[in-house]
């Protein structure tokens, strides 16, 4: 591997591409915002005292954090296997670790709420659009198919996670908060790699588009009605809900992809 | 110069480039030699410095030692993007995401 520059703009591309999709890389990004952490806060961080009514909102909203969280650790894990190549079968399995955590981390947030059986209650209150959206990603990682699959799960199920999670994180209680943030932090990486790598894609096989055009008319409706699902038990207001679909759909355009 | 709170105007091309030293503004999602780099945006009223550009993808700022300049090439290390710099709107840089 090749020397570094001063300047890491300077750096030669292919250069950057084997440093970012390594373990090292993600090892050394990740102990910047996780070390001292315990389930993905700061151990002696202040519970702030919720109502019933704000400690029930929550859990809904968690569960279904948990039922997206499950499905990027099953696709995640999926695509390693049909993966293209060394770089993305690397990253993807940083990425397999970092959903095992998010899922780890929302449980546990889960139980420090009262939440005893963790799993009955993700099932129970899970909203069942995400639950058909997992359901879709899981089909298209079974068949093989590698750009609708990144495309369903490092763009689609990403961007709606990264702008629902960054929005939430605003107004949660501290906790919730520093849990959120730490995922978000991860996200980033997931979300640049799905744009980056369906980018490429489609620049050298052009006829890819009108298939993930379809996939995305297939998965935009359940994704905006989750959204739905999970906007109001956040606390958003009404006129704040189409600014958020928005930044989710921001992703989907810069694809070339339009409604 | 330490990269922020100069002014944003833009350069001309003939002109030489303004050079900065870049301090560590805490931006911990990189490895640490690489986070100087970087830094947070706190939104729309964050002005950036001519050395500054917004990621498009994931929303942090990149920061290079030199002014920046349309077509530039920068990277994103947050988000592993590969970037051109363009000139927006009123000369506001920008960022383009290079596939």
């Amino acid at each position: 591997m090749g020397q570094e520059p001063a300047d890491i703009h300077d750096m030669d591309p292919q250069l950057f591409q084997e440093r970012v999709h390594s373990f090292e890389f993600w090892f050394e990004a990740v102990q910047g915002y996780l070390a001292g952490k315990t389930y993905g806060h700061t151990p002696d961080l202040k519970e702030e005292g919720l109502d019933e009514d704000e400690k029930d909102r929550l859990i809904t909203v968690l569960c279904n954090y948990a039922v997206g969280e499950t499905a990027a650790l099953e696709g995640s894990s999926g695509l390693v296997g049909i993966a293209p190549n060394r770089n993305t079968k690397l990253f993807l399995a940083t990425q397999v670790v970092d959903e095992g955590r998010h899922l780890e981390v929302l449980i546990h947030r889960l139980q420090d709420l009262g939440v005893r059986d963790a799993e009955a209650e993700i099932a129970r209150r899970g909203s069942p659009k995400l639950v058909e959206f997992r359901r879709r990603l899981l089909d298209l990682v079974a068949s093989k198919d590698w750009e609708a699959a990144i495309f369903a799960q490092n763009v689609i199920l990403e961007a709606m996670e990264f702008a629902v999670f960054r929005r939430h994180a605003e107004g949660a209680d501290p906790v919730t908060r520093e849990v959120l943030l730490g995922i978000i932090k991860d996200e980033r990486r997931h979300i640049g790699f799905g744009e980056n790598e369906l980018g490429r894609r489609l620049q050298s096989a052009p006829h890819v588009r009108a298939r993930l055009g379809e996939v995305r008319r297939e998965l935009d409706p359940l994704v905006l009605a989750s959204f739905d699902d999970v906007t109001e038990k956040i606390g958003l207001s009404r006129d704040e809900r189409p600014e958020l679909a928005r930044s989710y759909l921001r992703a989907v355009e810069r694809l070339g992809f339009t409604p | 110069m330490s990269g922020s709170g100069d002014s944003g105007a833009p350069a001309r091309a003939s002109e030489p480039r303004q050079r900065y030293v870049l301090d560590d503004r805490g931006f911990d999602e990189v490895p640490k030699k690489y986070r100087k780099f970087y830094r947070r945006w706190s939104g729309a009223d964050d002005e950036l410095a001519p050395n500054e550009v917004l990621c498009p993808i994931c929303k942090v700022v990149i920061r290079s030692t030199r002014e920046l300049r349309p077509g530039d090439r920068v990277y994103c290390m947050a988000c592993m993007a590969r970037l051109e710099v363009v000139a927006g709107e009123g000369g506001r840089l920008e960022a383009d995401v290079i596939y």
